[in-house]
């Protein structure tokens, strides 16, 4: 997913750096007061492991391959706030060294792949681990069954958001520039959406395997490992809060598609329009026909619909917990 | 030592810095020749008419050419990045026409080019020494050195752990179906992970012994030269030329 | 000003096992000292702690007459030069120059590339300054380490076992480097014969120090060595054999030298002893 410069337009690329500096500087900020010098080595071995990871391809069948990404791993094993530094200098050290992924895309790049995957990762595993884990991990297992799937939704939730964000960049790029820069809605969301929701497959399965084996030999280096809770009454204050740091992961990833929209919104309608006289002319699948019946509402309820769908999940998950809550404390 | 699947293409850490000490471009001072590649690259970025954006791909491709940093390596970390610009020009074109789509090719490739020669010609080292320069603060550089460090030994130890799986005759691992293969991968990610761990705090403790803190200083003076200062004009110059010609300030 | 004072040093590692207890240590500038003992004795640990890597401890360090806390490490350490048992963990940039350029320029001091060259040749590796230092044997490597450590001109020298892991002649060489180079240095070995050689004193440690003096007086004590369960000197056991058979030496010698000026003067007392029977 690493972008290579020219593709996006001007104006969004600078929106993605502008996002990028502003979580950037308030996660080195955090992590600044959070990381003692003797945890660097430990963290940097971290990034490197996922730095090499994302250099392997795994085949994910018709021909194709897929890479990891190594987010959510790595906002697991060291927290979101520090992930988010150490998935910034991964991205850089590729950049730099292989030229992989752009300059003046490196902002969105790191939105996608800095922010929004390591927050989603942690988020969705946070949220579930409570809820889906009861309990010891049966005897030679790391965890329970619950806890491995709350790695690998949490692993594929941050590979597939990003994968949202990046088609929403390109699809915006698209409209607002007149068809110059970008690639057009009707090719970049099925693309993108339909290629990450297997390769978030992959992403799940590997992620779930190294965090097996890392913490059955070698608990220390993780975070979570040191901090997890057995299922006691008194934790429930930790576990909650945790929940709600989680719900505000969540929603901060999401929060960084809204400024795209107003972009869009201000400046894209006619470019729409543009391309669905294009789209009329040129011959393609009645895939590409159809949306556009709903015009210019279409980003409009793409946006709405992953904004409600969120705050009704976080809503009902909350409520949920609530609930439980209140029903043990009887 | 490792060897680097870039996107599918195989490239070894060492041979980077190798070429960047066979060029010419190796004997700049990093902070140059990164604030001339940026200016380069942003300026192309904000290109669409045909006419510039050929032309900037024509500078790029010189730049390359006369850079003397293999073609061959160029090429292989080229090729890597082709499937995404390939994507977005094949989409342009369908949606806007072949002038439109060749449009999104070149820039796209101009840009690339760009960023490879400037990573190609510049010893990793000075690169992160070039990044103190614009003020990265001292975590991230202090992880970037390290994680860069700790990636070329992650890489002598995966080797290693690969040479002794296939000495005991594992030659699985090819596809993501292949579920005992899978797990003796992860075991083996696993593994390189904690014994590099290990060597992860002897080599911390190593550079502290010798007075590292947070960043590195190259070896050599850092003043800029007139080849710096001319390279950085030549780039000042063309990037605001592509860009006034672009803005059609200038007819 | 002492080099080195260690007064009633007490450490345990993170999980409470003690590593090290009421350790006296003292070194003149100049002096050569060796700190031998089994495998887990310390050695590398009281090593790694006076360079200001292992805290906190209990009693007190002093390194060229400056306290070690937390808060002085990195001060402390710029008069230390530490030498690591893997010199792998210690060599990383892509040239020999360069690396061992490496301290100094992190030091800030001053013309570097005269000191690298210096360093260079002071262990014999000029001609290797542009080559890459993962491709060079395992000696070579350990000689670019210590060029690399000298370069900083340390005040106190401490190397965490030297000789390990090197072929017989790239050990003597090495060996003899350290023999003849004067500066004050604390050597982590359990290889006795190197200790002989190059020091001057040795310390026996076993969670604290067993012993403090001559080598050849250690030789005598067999109750510590056997305690240690350590092997002597080739050359020593050649002599408690001899001894044992009736050729008793005034003293034990540890060295190829001593050893010869010992079989010498036996050899004469017998040559005189027929001498006489002859008569």
């Amino acid at each position: 997913m690493h972008i290579p410069d020219g593709l996006m337009d001007p104006m969004v690329a600078g929106l993605g750096w502008v996002e990028f500096a502003a979580v950037a500087a308030v996660a080195i900020y955090l992590s600044g007061k959070k990381v003692r010098d003797k945890d660097l080595p430990r963290i940097a071995v971290l990034c490197a492991g996922i730095f090499v990871a994302q250099m392997l391809n795994f085949p994910v069948g018709g021909g194709t391959t897929g890479h990891l990404i190594g987010g959510a791993l790595l906002a697991i094993m060291v927290g979101p706030v520090v992930a988010i530094v150490g998935m910034t200098v991964i991205l850089l050290i590729q950049a730099l060294m292989f030229g992989d992924g752009g300059l003046t895309a490196f902002g969105l790049n790191a939105v996608n792949m800095a922010v929004i995957a390591p927050l989603m990762g942690w988020g969705v595993y946070s949220m579930l681990k409570p809820l889906l884990s009861r309990g010891e991990a049966p005897s030679g297992k790391a965890f329970t069954p619950g806890e491995a799937f709350a790695i690998g939704a949490g692993a594929w939730a941050s590979v597939f958001v990003a994968a949202c964000a990046c088609a929403a960049e390109l699809a915006v790029s698209h409209a607002i520039s007149d068809g110059a820069y970008g690639i057009a809605a009707t090719v970049s969301v099925p693309a993108m959406l339909g290629y990450h929701a297997v390769i978030g497959i992959g992403e799940a399965i590997i992620t779930v395997g190294v965090a097996a084996y890392v913490l059955t030999v070698s608990p220390g280096m993780f975070e979570a490992g040191a901090a997890r809770p057995r299922a006691s009454p008194g934790l429930r204050g930790v576990l909650s809060s945790r929940v709600a740091q989680a719900t505000v992961a969540i929603i901060i990833a999401f929060a960084l598609a809204l400024p795209l929209y107003f972009i869009y919104s201000s400046e894209g309608a006619d470019g729409l329009e543009k391309t669905m006289e294009d789209a009329a002319v040129s011959e393609g699948e009645p895939l590409l026909t159809s949306p556009f019946s709903y015009g210019e509402t279409y980003f409009a309820a793409l946006f709405a619909g992953m904004l409600g769908f969120v705050a009704v999940a976080l809503a009902g998950l909350g409520l949920m917990k609530a609930l439980r809550a209140g029903k043990t404390a009887e | 030592m490792i060897v680097a699947h870039v996107r599918g293409h195989h490239t070894r850490p060492e041979e980077i810095d190798e070429h960047a000490r066979a060029s010419w471009l190796g004997g700049l001072d990093a902070r140059a020749k990164i604030a001339g590649t940026v200016a380069f690259v942003v300026a192309t970025a904000l290109l669409t008419r045909t006419e510039l954006v050929l032309a900037s791909l024509m500078l790029s491709v010189s730049f390359a050419a006369v850079s003397r940093v293999p073609y061959r390596h160029l090429m292989r970390m080229y090729l890597g990045a082709l499937p995404f610009i390939l994507i977005a020009s094949v989409s342009v074109f369908m949606f806007a026409g072949f002038w439109r789509g060749m449009d999104m090719w070149a820039r796209t490739s101009s840009c690339v080019i760009a960023l490879l020669v400037l990573a190609s010609g510049t010893e990793t080292f000075e690169l992160f020494s070039g990044l103190r320069g614009l003020k990265v603060p001292r975590l991230v550089s202090t992880l970037l050195t390290l994680t860069y460090r700790y990636i070329l030994i992650l890489g002598d130890e995966l080797g290693r752990m690969r040479t002794a799986r296939r000495a005991r005759g594992f030659r699985g691992g090819r596809s993501l179906l292949d579920s005992r293969g899978l797990r003796v991968i992860s075991s083996t990610a696993g593994m390189v992970f904690v014994r590099a761990a290990g060597r992860a705090e002897n080599g911390y403790e190593a550079l502290r012994a010798r007075g590292f803190r947070s960043d590195m200083r190259p070896m050599r003076t850092s003043r800029l030269k007139a080849a710096d200062l001319a390279f950085m004009a030549w780039f000042a110059c063309v990037s605001s030329l592509l860009v006034a010609l672009q803005l059609g300030a200038v007819p | 000003m002492k080099a080195l004072e260690v007064r009633a040093l007490s450490f345990a590692y993170e999980d409470g096992t003690p590593a090290l207890k009421g350790v006296d240590l003292e070194m003149e500038e100049g002096e050569k000292v060796a700190v031998i003992g089994p495998n887990g004795a310390g050695k590398s640990t009281l090593l790694h702690l006076v360079a200001g890597f292992r805290a906190p401890f209990q009693g007190s360090v002093k390194v060229m007459g400056k306290p070690l806390d937390e808060r002085s490490a990195d001060d402390v350490r710029r008069h230390i030069g530490l030498l690591f048992q893997d010199p792998d963990d210690q060599i990383f940039m892509p040239t020999v120059e360069e690396d061992v350029g490496f301290g100094p320029l992190n030091l800030g001091l001053d013309s570097v590339e005269e000191r690298v060259s210096r360093a260079l040749r002071s262990v014999s590796v000029e001609d290797l300054a542009k080559r890459k230092p993962h491709r060079l044997s395992h000696g070579m490597k350990k000689r670019v380490a210590i060029a690399g450590v000298l370069a900083m001109e340390p005040d106190l020298l401490l190397l965490d076992e030297p000789t390990a892991g090197l072929d017989p002649r790239s050990r003597s060489g090495l060996i003899g480097l350290l023999r003849d180079m004067r500066r004050t240095m604390l050597i982590a070995t359990h290889d006795l014969e190197a200790a002989g050689e190059v020091a001057d004193r040795v310390v026996l440690l076993n969670g604290s120090v067993a012993f403090d003096g001559p080598l050849s007086g250690l030789m005598r004590r067999d109750d510590l060595l056997d305690a240690a369960g350590l092997e002597p000197p080739q050359v020593s056991r050649l002599f408690r054999r001899l001894r044992g058979m009736g050729y008793g030496a005034q003293t034990v010698p540890v060295t190829l030298d001593q050893g010869v000026a010992e079989a010498v003067k036996l050899m004469e007392r017998e040559k005189g002893r027929s001498g006489d029977r002859g008569r």
